[in-house]
């Protein structure tokens, strides 16, 4: 990881428009290259609000009063358009039904490839590989939106923008509105990005069970500020304060916290089920001997 | 099971097909008691909320019928089916439509042709047991946040007194805290005497709340058992790519340790925790 940070955050306060209160509370924050972020936090803390102010449509699409600065890929949010932002940071939406903007898989990809000026074969060339990378075979690229599964179509929607070649992709809450399958599809996609794309990738999430092992750092946010910032070994340690602000921990980690509190286990937290049967097993077993 | 139960609901060999030609249910035979707090689970397209729309009378089945409280519902009238099975749609904003939320509630009770001085007291009955503050009476549904908007359309379903609510994902898009607020509520409703069907992809949530889980897929039933015994049925789950909470996974890959398969939430691998410990030193002993 370079020691330069993509995206930077200094002393950034944003209160929405007719708003009382500020949504983001004295946010600093540096974003290094090739990390995998995980925002999470209960609704209405911010985490949005934090996703949008990374990609520019904050404060340029939003009325409201900022404070601080944003730089992103060497812009600043303040003085480039969302337009000039989005070519070096995607940003993909929980429904995927808001962000179809055309008619068929292959024209929904090459939209924003052809708004980049880009030669035919170097757009059909970035087609195949995002929709290799996001598991789509070719004859979706036909399809129209209403033939596909809502994890079909998030994977559409994250294929079109990381076809973009984006230095950071934002994802908030990708999987909230998809069934069990489609949630894993969207899982599988963002376990490839982080093996063979060397992109920056933040995501807004509330279930933790998949998303703390991919995770190199968690962000909790809670009523507009940075609570915690940390690797997700070191945010999973403290069970009870992450409880205390709404965030709810896979089930797996609550009980060993509480095998840990009874003298039972001792250690940090895994972080995976299978890491969790093993301490479980060898807890009981060291017990028991 | 005693022979006092009381089945309000009764699905019978019921077939249902879309005018397109889709396929949503085959063959389901299923029977609700009162005051019975019921999931139904399954992928998108297994037929979950077809069938909830089948019991709400929503819909009519193509083949078999649907007995809800005695009623035929191919030959009850909406005014009736309405006062017996309420049905929350799972986005709110597919089911409100009027200015204020105090014509939202009103809405059903005022198309019962009731008096508006009673229309007026389950408007208030409504909004207290959904735990909504007066002061949102002459406010916009719309502008209200998530939480809020589906407590509106929960509270315009009970002003029409239905004995069934029937909640199509109550906590997707939720977060933790708001997802137990509302589940919280409807076992609240479930102790006042409404029997509650809820279809949920969260199993934690499915786990913690519900007495009976209904597994469909591919429109048909396959499997029907209290909760805490489907999900050690994880051969058939497997069928509907439904995976049991983490806490029971847990449990089940620990049953070499003599931990049991039905574990159901975090309290209770804690309780089998200590007696897997017990037997275990007993053993040590001997």
């Amino acid at each position: 990881m370079s020691n330069k940070p993509i995206i930077k955050i200094t002393n950034l306060w944003w209160k929405y428009e007719g708003r009382k209160n500020w949504a983001l509370k004295n946010i600093n924050l540096e974003i290094y290259p090739g990390e995998f972020i995980a925002i999470v936090g209960p609704n209405e803390s911010g985490k949005t609000t934090l996703a949008m102010s990374m990609n520019g449509l904050i404060p340029n699409n939003y009325k409201g009063f900022m404070k601080g600065d944003v730089i992103v890929a060497g812009m600043d949010t303040k003085k480039y358009s969302t337009g000039d932002i989005s070519k070096k940071v995607g940003f993909v939406f929980s429904d995927p039904e808001s962000q179809f903007l055309t008619m068929t898989v292959e024209e929904e990809i090459a939209f924003g490839l052809e708004n980049l000026g880009l030669p035919v074969e170097e757009i059909e060339k970035r087609i195949k590989w995002a929709m290799k990378i996001t598991g789509l075979s070719e004859e979706f690229l036909e399809k129209p939106p209403y033939e596909l599964s809502g994890g079909q179509k998030q994977r559409v929607a994250i294929a079109a923008v990381i076809a973009m070649k984006p230095e950071v992709l934002i994802l908030d809450e990708p999987t909230s509105m998809l069934d069990p399958i489609g949630k894993t599809e969207v899982l599988n996609v963002l376990k490839e990005l982080k093996r063979s794309y060397n992109a920056t990738i933040i995501v807004i999430e509330h279930r933790l069970e998949d998303i703390a092992p991919l995770a190199n750092r968690m962000i909790l946010i809670y009523n507009g500020e940075i609570l915690k910032d940390a690797p997700p070994k070191e945010f999973f340690d403290d069970i009870d304060f992450l409880l205390k602000h709404y965030v709810f921990p896979p089930e797996a980690m609550v009980y060993i916290d509480k095998l840990r509190k009874f003298g039972i286990y001792e250690g940090s937290i895994p972080l995976t089920f299978d890491e969790s049967v093993k301490a479980v097993r060898e807890s009981i077993r060291g017990i028991t001997k | 099971m005693s022979s006092e139960k009381n089945a309000v609901i009764k699905v019978e060999n019921v077939s249902f097909t879309y005018p397109d030609g889709t396929v949503a249910l085959v063959n389901v035979d299923l029977e609700i008691y009162d005051r019975e707090f019921v999931a139904f689970i399954g992928q998108n397209g297994s037929g979950k909320t077809t069938l909830a729309k089948l019991i709400a009378g929503l819909l009519k089945p193509t083949e078999g019928r649907v007995i809800v409280y005695g009623m035929d519902t191919r030959k009850a009238s909406i005014h009736q089916l309405a006062t017996h099975v309420g049905y929350v749609f799972q986005n709110p904003d597919h089911q409100l439509f009027n200015m204020t939320v105090y014509d939202e509630v009103a809405f059903g009770p005022r198309n019962l042709m009731l008096p508006e001085e009673e229309v007026r007291k389950r408007v208030m009955e409504s909004i207290k047991i959904v735990g909504l503050s007066e002061e949102y009476l002459n406010e916009s549904p719309f502008f209200l946040p998530k939480g809020l908007r589906q407590r509106v359309a929960i509270a315009s379903i009970l002003a029409l007194r239905p004995k069934t609510i029937i909640v199509d994902e109550p906590t997707t898009g939720q977060d933790f805290k708001q997802s137990i607020e509302i589940m919280d509520f409807l076992k609240h409703l479930n102790k006042l005497g409404h029997t509650i069907i809820i279809i949920t992809h969260e199993m934690e949530i499915v786990a913690r709340y519900a007495d009976r889980t209904v597994v469909l897929a591919n429109g048909r039933k396959i499997l029907d058992e209290p909760t805490r015994i489907a999900f050690t049925r994880t051969d058939v789950l497997a069928k509907a790519f439904v995976k049991p909470p983490q806490i029971t996974r847990l449990a089940q890959a620990l049953t070499d340790l003599g931990f049991r398969r039905d574990i159901l939430t975090v309290d209770e691998m804690v309780e089998d925790t200590k007696r897997v410990l017990e037997r275990n030193r007993k053993y040590r002993r001997r």
